[in-house]
């Protein structure tokens, strides 16, 4: 087993194929995510954004190909020592009932503890650190089935703060959240990610993956088809290539991103009638 | 701040609540009988303070192996319930749920209808065929596409539960005029010889309880969904396959001794859930072992002194003390 060191990715997934119930849903998807990178994987549905992300996460086994988080085999590393390792905040999590937003959290540090052993003054501390990051400490007394989408989305991320991993997976956090809810729970990973924290986050949002990662992914039926500064990868030709639509990202240096989008289909009518 | 006070001291009053009606119901079956023997008169025989006697031997021979068998089976019942309801999220998952049951109500039948002369056997029977139900049960559900997923388990568990109920029913057109024999087993009666049947299955009661004390911190994980459950390195069918061997082990245990008293796993849990306000695992185990012992040796009181002498079938005795309190608590829970 390689030992980390300062210089590895946090993130390093070279190739990989899974398939599942038999079919094959990844055909060669590679990413890298540096300790203090946002990464955005973005796809149209169906992409494998998803699947890829959980193959890194080391949820799914792939078939072919190699996932490493700071620098160790997630094939060969297991259970706490992985969850030591890398978070991974998943799509659609479940609620359960009875159970308050702190019991949660302190759920999330379980993989610091050994089998029955209690928490120590270390856990409470990185418990407290989780609830007050991501603005739930005011409601951790709250059960989880009385929070709205926004709440919730933010008490996954404390759940996957309290685990205290170099790595943190997200697995379309704000799909289902209102404007303000999204923008809050994007501020968060973004600031994470200023504060050292390695992310990789799967988006639908092209203008909001423009605006908060460093580097964009695309992948389209299995595989990463680019990799590179937002701008740059999101180009009007390759959003028709794999969303087959025709838009453009406009972006300012002061962050403001927004996706023109031809939604009716009217530039290509118009191109139509001037040939 | 993480663990409010309230929280804390509703969950402990709880706990207290429960000790507080064990030691009332194991007071109260040791003392009350055939012969009401005073508390004093029951602590000095316990303590070995007492001459031999009449007394001493109630106490000593008859009464205290019955009422720890009722402790035994239920806190083993109330975990089983417990860990199956965590495991498989699934607020009506008992021992019925995996086979268990029906597995043990067929070993039972078999025994007594087919060898009424090794009616000895009749633990046995009970214990194999609960083990044999789960196992087929986890065989099917662990095998093939979606292996180890909630409805996967519990359709299986229905599927095979039906299979041996349906056996059941057949042995019993085969040998009508032994059915009487049958109906105590099915009702839940505690054994006469219960020392002897306890010497022979401490073990499953002790490595089931040992099994649900490990399994506390795996199912709060899996409560929050299988892949929050993996995101903080747990196997999610795992800990469902460990869930479902702790609850075998345990119900087929109490079935061998007791009979069939799926109520109480089923039910249990639940007011423990609804009287602490949480479903932390932390709580909902310990608190279902102790509700569950409370529950079935108070309901084994009743069954030995209502219609004393004749000694009853606890099974009833523990649905009409349950339901009750069952009912209002879930009309007061939101």
């Amino acid at each position: 087993m390689t030992v980390a060191s300062g210089h590895e990715p946090a993130l390093d997934a070279r190739d990989v194929y899974v398939r599942l119930g038999g079919a094959p849903i990844l055909h060669g998807a590679s990413l890298r995510v540096d300790r203090g990178q946002l990464v955005a994987l973005v796809g149209p549905n169906g992409a494998g954004k998803s699947t890829f992300a959980r193959a890194a996460a080391g949820i799914l086994r792939p078939a072919r190909g190699e996932v490493r988080c700071m620098g160790h085999d997630v094939r060969r590393t297991r259970g706490r020592r992985l969850a030591r390792l890398r978070a991974f905040v998943p799509q659609r999590p479940r609620v359960p009932e009875g159970i308050t937003v702190a019991e949660a959290v302190r759920i999330g540090r379980s993989p610091h503890l050994r089998p029955l052993a209690r928490a120590t003054r270390r856990d409470r501390d990185a418990v407290e650190r989780a609830l007050e990051r991501t603005g739930t400490a005011r409601f951790a007394h709250r059960r989880l089935t009385t929070l709205s989408g926004g709440e919730l989305q933010r008490v996954q991320i404390a759940i996957a703060l309290a685990q205290e991993a170099p790595l943190l997976l997200a697995d379309e956090p704000t799909s289902q959240l209102d404007l303000g809810a999204t923008v809050s729970v994007a501020r968060l990973l973004r600031n994470l990610a200023e504060e050292g924290l390695a992310v990789l986050l799967v988006v639908h949002d092209l203008a909001l993956a423009a605006a908060l990662a460093d580097e964009v992914v695309v992948m389209s039926d299995g595989r990463t088809v680019a990799s590179g500064e937002p701008r740059e990868v999101l180009a009007p030709d390759r959003l028709r290539e794999v969303w087959k639509v025709e838009a453009r990202l406009d972006a300012d240096e002061a962050g403001h991103t927004a996706l023109r989008v031809d939604w009716l289909g009217a530039a290509r009518e118009l191109e139509g009638e001037l040939r | 701040m993480a663990l409010t006070v309230t929280t804390v001291a509703r969950r402990s009053a709880v706990i207290v609540a429960a000790l507080v009606a064990l030691l009332a119901a194991v007071g109260a079956s040791l003392a009350i009988g055939a012969v009401d023997i005073p508390l004093a008169t029951v602590i000095d025989a316990l303590f070995g303070d007492l001459a031999d006697g009449p007394e001493r031997k109630i106490v000593m021979d008859i009464r205290l192996p019955t009422t720890v068998e009722a402790v035994a089976v239920g806190a083993a019942l109330g975990v089983a319930g417990a860990v199956l309801q965590g495991a498989l999220a699934n607020p009506l998952a008992s021992p019925d749920v995996i086979g268990v049951t029906a597995g043990a109500g067929f070993g039972a039948t078999l025994i007594l209808l087919a060898f009424p002369g090794s009616v000895a056997l009749l633990p046995v029977g009970a214990l194999v065929f609960g083990l044999v139900a789960a196992a087929v049960v986890f065989a099917i559900a662990w095998t093939g596409r979606n292996r180890g997923g909630v409805t996967q388990v519990i359709l299986a568990g229905i599927a095979v539960a039906a299979l041996f109920g349906a056996a059941t029913t057949g042995l019993m057109t085969a040998f009508p005029d032994r059915v009487q024999s049958v109906v105590f087993f099915m009702a839940g009666g505690l054994t006469p010889n219960a020392w002897i049947d306890l010497e022979s299955f401490w073990p499953y009661f002790v490595v089931g309880l040992a099994l649900a004390l490990v399994l506390i911190r795996p199912l709060d994980r899996l409560a929050l969904g299988d892949d929050v459950a993996a995101s903080l390195g747990s196997r999610p069918q795992l800990i469902r396959l460990g869930a479902g061997i702790c609850a075998a082990v345990l119900a087929s245990a109490a079935a061998a001794l007791v009979g069939l008293l799926s109520f109480l796993g089923l039910v249990v849990p639940h007011l423990v859930r609804m009287a602490g306000g949480t479903s932390s695992h932390s709580f909902v185990i310990p608190a279902s072992a102790l509700a569950g012992a409370a529950l079935l040796t108070a309901g084994d009181v009743l069954a030995r002194n209502v219609a004393a002498p004749t000694v009853l079938p606890v099974g009833p005795f523990m649905v009409v003390l349950g339901v009750p309190l069952f009912l209002w608590l879930l009309r007061r829970t939101a």
